[in-house]
């Protein structure tokens, strides 16, 4: 397989390819992929190590070696967006411990300022993007059933059965279905039939540590194999420094990496996650471009979001296998879709369940940190009951898009001289009073379910979107629809960095749509870029 | 009752499979933290007071800490590359390299132990010590000067419950299936 490391940039810098991806997370392999297949001379840079699925080690410890250990970023504001947590470093990206729960994105969430007066709009709408979720839902394979997903998007139904409902998920069930809610199993990009060559998943628990056996979607598994397969090179330990366009400001034609190559190519794909994205277009300030790559509007960086987790667990007497899944769980609940069901409440926007979460003993979302509070022989009492006894769902809270939630560039710099960035992330009020909606839903949930004991934990950070979003001008945004950065034809955005909303919905089956509808655009205009 | 590190040595396979790697009569050996525990293994990043600091405070927020390898555990891993981290500490937006925090946090922890009781945390009787893990998991702890006191509770208290429940080991001993892909290269007990 053409897979390199920074040793072989020098030999690369007299090379001319048809496309340079920055970044090999779930956007960057998806568009790289594509192109390539399309007969584009395509290269990969990744800044972080190589990874294999042999170093997919399933364990909550040798995980966390995942997460990102590129230059420091200041993670800052009343509601910090958790980078190192969300972010992934090395080959994969953050997708090597995403937990393939791929949900679309609903019609009201691409017009909602129109619809509402709040947040932004997209520059299209659902019906635009469904066929790319339909095409890319076909080939990664997605678990569930449309039929009992009431509040589903039009689309196709999906190529696979349901993910089956374990003792966990079937005792929170009891509780949505006692207080009248409907529930629907949890959409996953995970096997569960030998799918296109893909072994079924085996219901472990692993996800956040990589799936080593291709269940689930992870880059390894389907798009950066066939990248390679179709003549793509990637290149590990190689970080972009910096974006070179040509003497006029008006097109890119290339990247520096590492302060000390320069690869060319004729078109040039950022899908480095969210900071990363906005640090390179702020980095790359010309004479021309004073203030930054596709900053001329002062858009870069801003409307950076989130989703806040509203935590609800509960502790049973029967066995709940918690052990037992996947860790983005295995049932869905949407009722809190309508941006205004809280309104009375204060809240406003989208909110989904993900129930029954499988959990491990230990780490950040396990068992222990739940009950952050006890110590002491307590907590030795706690660990062996809801070893057994356990449940937990999770609300994935829109968040409101904001201006002044940005990331910025700082004086201090990193070890190849580009500053290291600074994202500060505040919540907005409405988000706050949904996420607080939320937690009164799920104690209520697991209540009525029959658990012993009901707790909610803190608002933790899932998912980063925004920060270079898609608009239809300069003045309200980084790129069009296309990704197309708006004064550099032949420099694209790709990934959840050009959300302009976030949903209520995890983001890496829109972003796969995303890349997809780029790319499929990118090959009928290659000219015209 | 300790083990020699030669007895160590001479269990071949066994320690081979372990994850702590010393030095040791001109080669290497690989040892779980409770086994480096046992041999009294050197440290290499925590001095003696800190190591007496961890291990009081590992037996007040979960007892068995020390044997378990606690301080062994954390030495190993503030002692090699921040990339190479397995600790929780990663996450919680504290800037790589994190022994400042850990050393600090520990310091903070016996200078408010001396001005409470007049002792060191390592010499504070049992009620005592988890009264200390109280007022830390609160963040109100007189005397205290170093990172948030709630966060260092909150650090500490994870790597004690990743040496001791998040493990292959740790897993059995809660009746929890492991049911690994691909296993740790170390049961860790």
């Amino acid at each position: 397989m053409p897979l390199k490391t920074a040793a072989a940039l020098p030999g690369l810098r007299l090379e001319k390819f048809d496309a340079i991806i920055v970044g090999s997370g779930a956007a960057g392999s998806a568009v790289a992929a594509r192109l390539a297949e399309g007969g584009k001379r395509v290269v990969i840079l990744e800044a972080g190590p190589a990874r294999t699925a042999a170093d997919l080690v399933s364990s909550t410890l040798y995980a966390r070696r995942m997460k990102w250990t590129g230059p420091e970023v200041l993670d800052e504001g009343r509601n910090p967006v958790d980078f190192v947590f969300n972010a992934g470093f090395g080959t994969g990206g953050s997708a090597m411990h995403h937990y393939a729960v791929w949900p679309r994105m609903h019609a009201e969430d691409f017009d909602m300022r129109s619809r509402h007066d709040r947040g932004l709009d997209w520059p299209f709408g659902y019906e635009e993007l469904r066929p790319y979720y339909d095409q890319v839902q076909q080939e990664v394979g997605i678990a569930g059933d449309a039929r009992q997903e009431v509040w589903r998007p039009a689309g196709a139904p999906y190529p696979m059965p349901a993910v089956p409902v374990f003792a966990q998920g079937a005792a929170i069930a009891r509780g949505f279905k006692h207080l009248g809610k409907t529930i629907a199993p949890l959409p996953l990009a995970v096997t569960t039939t030998n799918y296109q060559g893909r072994a079924k998943c085996l219901w472990d628990g692993w996800c956040d540590s990589g799936c080593p056996i291709g269940a689930l979607a992870n880059p390894l598994t389907i798009h950066l194999p066939r990248a390679l397969a179709a003549g793509a090179t990637l290149v590990n330990n190689a970080p972009v420094t910096r974006v070179v366009l040509n003497s006029a400001g008006t097109h890119a034609v290339g990247v520096e990496v590492a302060q000390h190559h320069t690869l060319h190519a004729d078109v040039i794909v950022l899908a480095a996650f969210t900071v990363e994205n906005s640090r390179l277009l702020l980095a790359s300030a010309t004479s021309g471009h004073s203030r930054g790559l596709g900053n001329a509007g002062d858009q870069v960086g801003r409307y950076v979001m989130t989703h806040a987790a509203g935590l609800v667990y509960g502790l049973f007497d029967e066995d709940t296998q918690p052990y037992m899944g996947a860790s983005g769980g295995q049932l869905l609940n949407q009722d809190s879709y309508d941006k205004t069901t809280h309104r009375a409440s204060g809240g406003f926007g989208s909110y989904q369940w993900m129930i029954a979460q499988a959990v491990k003993p230990n780490d950040l979302l396990g068992i222990s940190t739940t009950r952050a509070d006890l110590f002491g022989p307590e907590l030795h009492t706690f660990m062996k009951r809801a070893a057994r006894g356990f449940a937990g769902m999770t609300a994935v809270i829109e968040d409101l898009p904001l201006a002044s939630n940005r990331i910025t560039l700082t004086s201090r710099k990193d070890d190849n001289g580009v500053p290291i960035a600074r994202v500060v992330h505040d919540t907005d009020p409405q988000s706050v009073a949904l996420w607080k909606a939320s937690l009164a839903e799920g104690k209520a949930v697991m209540s009525a379910a029959g658990a012993r004991e009901v707790w909610t934990g803190p608002a933790g950070s899932m998912h980063i979107m925004g920060g270079t979003i898609m608009g239809t001008h300069p003045g309200n945004s980084v790129t069009n629809g296309y990704g197309q950065v708006h004064d550099i034809p032949n420099l694209l955005l790709a990934g959840p960095g050009l959300f302009p909303t976030s949903g209520g919905v995890n983001p890496t089956f829109t972003v796969h749509a995303l890349a997809a509808r780029t790319a499929q655009w990118l090959l009928g205009n290659w000219r015209s870029v | 009752m300790r083990q020699s590190r030669r007895d160590l040595i001479g269990r071949g396979a066994a320690i081979a499979t372990g994850l702590l790697t010393y030095a040791f009569d001109g080669g290497r050996i690989a040892l779980t933290p409770a086994e480096a525990h046992a041999a009294g293994m050197p440290y290499r990043t925590l001095d003696e007071p800190a190591v007496r600091c961890v291990n009081a405070l590992g037996e007040a927020l979960l007892p068995g800490s020390t044997a378990a390898g606690l301080a062994e555990y954390l030495d190993h891993q503030l002692s090699g590359p921040p990339a190479d981290s397995m600790l929780m500490i990663k996450y919680l937006r504290v800037p790589a390299p994190f022994t400042d925090f850990y050393l600090s946090g520990l310091r903070a922890a016996d200078a408010s132990a001396r001005m409470q009781h007049g002792k060191a945390v390592a010499e504070l009787d049992p009620a005592a010590a988890a009264h200390l893990a109280g007022q830390m998991s609160a963040g109100q702890i007189p005397g205290w000067t170093g990172p948030p006191a709630a966060a260092f509770f909150f650090v500490l208290r994870s790597d004690a419950i990743d040496v001791a429940y998040g493990t292959q080991t740790g897993f059995q001993k809660l009746g929890v299936p492991y049911m690994a892909h691909i296993a740790p290269p170390t049961r860790w007990g």
